[in-house]
C-alpha cells in the first residue's frame, strides 16, 4: 500500500488575538510521510502540531486559510481539505449519544460517499471484524453513556478504521484518559496496527508515548513550529517497559526533552511512567 | 435543612406538598369571608360554579367540556403549525450563519414586540374567525421557538460536526446526522416551552368573539362578574397547560433518554 503526505515551506499565521499584525505559528516547515507506520509528531502544547495534522488531508480549521503559504500534497497530488483517504480521531470522542456502539461505528456508511462505495454485505463484515478487533464485539447494542472513557475512544478508533484509511490522523486521542487505560490503548493501537498497516500520524506531547508507539518521531519547536529533531526507532514492538529503561530507552527519552527545551517551549510536557 | 443536595422520601415529599395545598385553601376559605364573594369567591363556591359549568341537566350538555374541546383543538392545530415552521427555519438559522443574519432583522424585533396588539390587525385581515385565533397563537409561539432552535443548533460542539465533513459527510450530511440529532433534546425543551406560552396567549386569542373556548368563558364570567365561574376558567387552564407541560417532558424522556450523560 503505497501512500505519501508531503508538507512544503508550509507557514500558518493566525491573527493576532489583541490588536492588528499576526502571528506565525507554522514556518516553513518541510514535513513527508512515505510508507505505512506509526509517526509521532512530538511538541509542547499550542505549537501549532494540531494545525499541522489537520493539513494532512483533515478538515481544516474554519475562519482561516490554511495554510498560510506553502503546498500540502497528499501522493503528490495538492490537498485542500477533508482526502477520502485520510480519518482523524480526536480527544473529544465525537460519538453520537443517541446511537448504539454498532449503530456509531457503522456510521460513515450514512453518507452518500462510502453508502456508494461499500455495498451493503461488505459494511456488516467491516463493522464485525473491527468492533472484535477493538474488543467491543459483546458490546455492540450499547450506547456511549454506558460506556468507559477508554471505550468511547475504542468506538472512535473503529469508526475511523472501517472505513480502511490508508492514512490515519491521531489528535492527542489518549491524552484525556487515565494512565491505566493509556496503556491499554496503546497496546491495541500496536495491534489494530499490525492488522491493517496504514500510515498513522499520531500527535502527542507525552515522550513515553512517542518511544512506546514511533517508528519515526518527529520533535517540533514552538512559535514557530519546525522541525528540531527527526528520528527512527527500530526497537520491535510491542516495546517493554525495561526497554523503555535501557541505555537506548533513556538516551531517547533524554534526546527529545534535550530538543523540546532547546526550542524554547514555553508549553507543557509530559512525561509519564 | 439547609442543603441543597440532600434527597427527599417521596412520602416526604407528598405530605409537605399537601400541607402547603391545605393551608392556601384554609387561607383561600378565610380570606374570601372577609373580603366577599364579589371579590375572592370561596374554594366550595368555585366547586359549584364547576359542577354548573361542567354538566347542564337542562340541555344535557356541558360548556366546560366544549370549551376545553375547542381550545385544545385551537392549540394542537397551531401548535402543529409552529413546530412544523419554527423547527426547519431555526434549523436553518442555526445552521447557516448567512440564513441567521437574513432572517433576524424579521424575527429579533417580533420578540420584544407585544403580540398582544397585533390580534386587531390579525382580525381585520382574518375576520374574528378560527383563522385569527390560529394565526395569533401562531405568531406568539413562533417568534420564541425559532430563536430557541437556533440556539440549540448552534450550542452542539463543533467536534461532531468536524468529524462529520472529516469521515467524508457533506456539510448538510454532516448538519442532518451529526449537529440536528444532538441538537433535538434542546429542540424539544423549545418545543415544550413555545406550546406552554401557546397556553397563555389562548384566553388572549379566545377573548373577542362568540366562539366557545376558555378563554371565552373567562371573558363572559367577567362580564357577568360571576368571579367563581372566572376561577374556574382560570384553574382549569391552568391545570391543562400542567398536563400537557408534564405529558410533553414525559415524552421527551422517553424519546430522548440518552440525554443525561
Amino acid at each position: 500500500m503505497s501512500v505519501s503526505v508531503e508538507l512544503k515551506g508550509v507557514i500558518q499565521e493566525y491573527p493576532a488575538p489583541e490588536g492588528e499584525g499576526v502571528i506565525q505559528v507554522v514556518g516553513g516547515l518541510n514535513l513527508s510521510y512515505d510508507k505505512p507506520g506509526i509517526n509521532m509528531l512530538l511538541g509542547p502544547s499550542g505549537c501549532g502540531k494540531s494545525t499541522v495534522l489537520r493539513m494532512m488531508g483533515g478538515v481544516r480549521p474554519f475562519g482561516v486559510q490554511t495554510p498560510t503559504r506553502g503546498e500540502v500534497l497528499i501522493d503528490d497530488k495538492p490537498c485542500d481539505g477533508p482526502h477520502d483517504d485520510a480519518v482523524m480521531v480526536f480527544q473529544r470522542y465525537a460519538n453520537r449519544p443517541d446511537l448504539t456502539v454498532r449503530q456509531n461505528v457503522s456510521f460513515p456508511f450514512r453518507l452518500k460517499l462510502w453508502k456508494e462505495r461499500v455495498q451493503p454485505a461488505e459494511r456488516e463484515r467491516r463493522v464485525d471484524a473491527i468492533l472484535e478487533a477493538v474488543g467491543l464485539a459483546d458490546k455492540g447494542s450499547l450506547r456511549p453513556a454506558q460506556l468507559s472513557g477508554g471505550q468511547n475512544q475504542r468506538v472512535a478508533l473503529a469508526r475511523a478504521l472501517v472505513l480502511r484509511p490508508r492514512i490515519l490522523l491521531m489528535d492527542e486521542p489518549f491524552g484525556a484518559l487515565d494512565a491505566q487505560t493509556r496503556d491499554e490503548m496503546q497496546t491495541l493501537l500496536v495491534q489494530l496496527w499490525e492488522q491493517q498497516q496504514c500510515m498513522i500520524v499520531f500527535v502527542t506531547h507525552d515522550v513515553s508515548e512517542a518511544l512506546i508507539l514511533g517508528d519515526r518521531v518527529t520533535v517540533l519547536s514552538t512559535r514557530p513550529a519546525l522541525v528540531a529533531d527527526d528520528f527512527t526507532i527500530t526497537e520491535p514492538r510491542p516495546r517493554s517497559a525495561s526497554w523503555q529503561r535501557s541505555t537506548e530507552g533513556l538516551r531517547l527519552e533524554e534526546r527529545i526533552l534535550e530538543r523540546l527545551h532547546a526550542a524554547g517551549g514555553h508549553g507543557q510536557v509530559r512525561v509519564s511512567v | 435543612m439547609w442543603n441543597p443536595y440532600a434527597t427527599l422520601e417521596s412520602r416526604q415529599k407528598q405530605a409537605l406538598a399537601a400541607v402547603t395545598v391545605v393551608v392556601v385553601l384554609a387561607l383561600w376559605s378565610g380570606l374570601s369571608l372577609v373580603v366577599g364573594p364579589n371579590k375572592l369567591p370561596a374554594p366550595w363556591s368555585v366547586v359549584s360554579a364547576f359542577i354548573y359549568l361542567a354538566w347542564d341537566a337542562d340541555s344535557g350538555s356541558s360548556v366546560l367540556l366544549e370549551a376545553t374541546l375547542r381550545s385544545l383543538s385551537r392549540i394542537l392545530v397551531s401548535g402543529m403549525l409552529v413546530v412544523s415552521v419554527g423547527v426547519p427555519l431555526g434549523v436553518l438559522m442555526g445552521a447557516a450563519p448567512r440564513i441567521n443574519a437574513a432572517l433576524s432583522p424579521l424575527l429579533d424585533p417580533f420578540r420584544s414586540a407585544p403580540v398582544v396588539a397585533v390580534l386587531p390587525i390579525l382580525i381585520i385581515w382574518l375576520g374574528i374567525g378560527e383563522a385569527s385565533k390560529i394565526a395569533f397563537l401562531f405568531m406568539g409561539a413562533v417568534v420564541y421557538l425559532i430563536p430557541m432552535v437556533r440556539d440549540a443548533v448552534q450550542a452542539v460542539p463543533s467536534t461532531y460536526y468536524i468529524s462529520a465533513r472529516d469521515l467524508g459527510a457533506t456539510p448538510w450530511e454532516a448538519i442532518r446526522h451529526s449537529v440536528v440529532p444532538i441538537a433535538m433534546p434542546r429542540i424539544a425543551d423549545a418545543i415544550i416551552v413555545s406550546v406552554s406560552v401557546m397556553w397563555t396567549y389562548i384566553t388572549v386569542a379566545e377573548y373577542t368573539s362568540n366562539t366557545p373556548g376558555l378563554g371565552n368563558i373567562l371573558q363572559r364570567a367577567q362580564r357577568a362578574f360571576a368571579m367563581d365561574q372566572v376561577f374556574v376558567g382560570l384553574i382549569v387552564i391552568i391545570a391543562l397547560a400542567l398536563v400537557t407541560y408534564q405529558g410533553m417532558l414525559f415524552l421527551k424522556s422517553k424519546l430522548y433518554p440518552w440525554e443525561i450523560e
